[in-house]
């Protein structure tokens, strides 16, 4: 480290936090500065995350300054980063990103890039921002693929990302796939003190393309199973789950959905392991179906033993295979009588559970997921 | 005892909370032995002032004029000013679609 670092991770993402980001660069990360003994964290901070932390041969450095319009805040991240990775020009061998914002200062730096595309803004974007155009969108596009053709490697966690990032000029043989890991939930892991009786659960956000709209309506379907109630623990505040508890209320059903907020993985761990189900129910979006996402509840529900039902789509497909109740997407009714199957088939559940538990404890660990990752770095430093 | 209350840990944060030997001249904070850094300011108070105990930090401070002149080669390059005020309008504060989805601060760009 006496000449600076060798490598950067890059995100333009807060961490730590409760997002499943957070678990994903938590692992690629360490697996980085583990090879490279330490190096540098460009992330984002605020919400009284320290600007600076030194930890043994890690330094992480976070952007905090208030920028209002995104685009200018992005803009406002990678000339940050530029700075934070100058000092360490000489000796940076490999700068690891999750997006053009930070891709473009590492490509800046003559450091082999690791691109790893979880999903893309040019896709992603007018989910949150509406009023993007087109032709606005393009732009993001072309700078897309910069990055991509740019990079030394592409890591994708799901096939169907892989063939987003190729249309958008990642050469075939530089795409790599990383499959989201997860720990299986400790052996005994105790009941929460607060859990209901019988429980379904959701673990995540709650953007409309999660669908907890689809699964509140599902389980107003399901009113006559008066001993069980809906757990959802939002990996974001209680003011973003406002329009969805006003769902709740509309349906009638508030009084048997509990929700929590942004708690510690360690506690979500728990409620996951001693629910009857774990409900995945992500619609049809383009956002889903091109893009792509590798659901990290869906692996964590697997980890924890936990039945999974989830959306028919490619992307879920790939994760859960045949060890969890698939059911098409967007559809309440439909979705409520899987649950209803299931929750009549207690034995069959748990067996499937442990069945997913093993499916991770075999190959899809976060140690997996590392050690494939290490795979890439291994390719790239050979170059 | 006065505990350290230096901000420490990866992935879950907590304070320091070993014994503080000193205050930070800037801030105040108490502090541990081995969290003063060289200047003896706390870490954050060292950073923001380029002075972190540590020698790439040490060789980002010689080379600052070096450091402007990137900023400024890749502010160049252009990627961004291919955004003009029409592009960026639409990621104003008030733009986005569901302002409750948003309220974070958070962006949530990439969340599964
Ligand atoms: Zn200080
Ligand atoms: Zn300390």
């Amino acid at each position: 480290m006496a000449d600076g670092h060798r490598a950067a991770y890059l995100a333009f993402d807060r961490f730590p936090s409760s997002k499943g980001s957070a678990v994903h660069i938590r692992h690629m990360a360490a697996e980085l500065f583990d090879r490279y003994d330490g190096g540098l964290l460009c992330v984002l901070g605020g919400g009284g995350l320290p600007a600076y932390q030194r930890e043994g041969n890690v330094e992480i450095v976070r952007f905090d300054a208030v920028v209002p319009n995104l685009l200018d805040r992005a803009e406002a991240f990678s000339a940050w980063a530029a700075e934070q990775l100058a000092p360490h020009r000489d000796s940076l061998e490999l700068c690891h990103v999750r997006d053009p914002w930070g891709a473009l200062p590492a490509l800046d730096t003559g450091a082999r890039l690791v691109y790893e595309a979880n999903g893309l803004p040019s896709i992603e974007l007018p989910y949150a921002w509406p009023l993007a155009a087109p032709t606005t969108l393009g732009k993001i596009r072309e700078l897309e693929r910069h990055c991509l053709t740019e990079a030394a490697a592409v890591v994708v966690p799901s096939y169907v990302i892989r063939r987003a990032v190729i249309d958008r000029g990642a050469a075939p043989d530089s795409v790599h796939l990383v499959p989201n890991g997860a720990d299986p939930a400790p052996a005994g892991v105790p009941r929460p003190e607060a859990a209901p009786g019988r429980y379904l659960i959701y673990v995540g956000a709650l953007q409309p393309w999660q669908g907890v709209d689809v699964l509140l309506r599902a389980f107003a379907r399901l009113a006559d199973l008066t001993d069980l109630s809906l757990v959802v623990c939002s990996s974001v505040s209680a003011n973003r789950a406002r329009p969805l508890r006003r769902l709740a209320e509309r349906l009638e059903i508030a009084d048997r959905v509990r929700w929590h907020h942004m708690l510690p993985h360690a506690q979500v761990a728990a409620w996951l392991t001693h629910a009857e189900l774990s409900v995945a129910p992500l619609t049809a979006t383009p956002r889903n179906l091109e893009q792509g996402c590798s659901p990290i509840k869906v692996w964590e529900s697997m980890a924890a033993g936990t039945a999974v039902v989830a959306s028919d789509l490619p992307v879920i497909r790939e994760v859960l295979g045949d060890l969890g109740r698939l059911v098409p997407p967007d559809r309440p009714a439909e979705l409520a009588r899987a649950i209803r199957v299931m929750l009549e088939y207690p034995d069959a559940c748990r067996d499937l559970g442990r069945r997913a538990r093993r499916h991770i404890e075999d190959g899809f660990t976060w140690h997996h997921a590392r050690n494939r990752l290490a795979a890439v770095y291994e390719t790239v430093a050979g170059h | 005892m006065t505990p350290c209350t230096v901000t420490t840990g990866f992935f879950t944060l907590g304070k320091c909370g070993v014994m503080a030997v000193a205050g930070c001249p800037a801030c105040g904070r108490p502090l541990c032995a081995s969290h003063i850094t060289e200047s003896g300011l706390c870490p954050e108070c060292a950073a923001a002032r380029n002075q972190v105990g540590h020698p790439a930090a040490a060789a980002a401070y010689r080379r600052r004029a070096h450091r402007h002149r990137t900023a400024a080669q890749y502010q160049d390059a252009g990627w961004y000013a291919g955004f003009d005020s029409y592009d960026r309008a639409a990621f104003d504060p008030g733009a986005g679609a569901q302002q409750d989805y948003l309220d974070d601060g958070n962006d949530a760009l990439v969340d599964s």
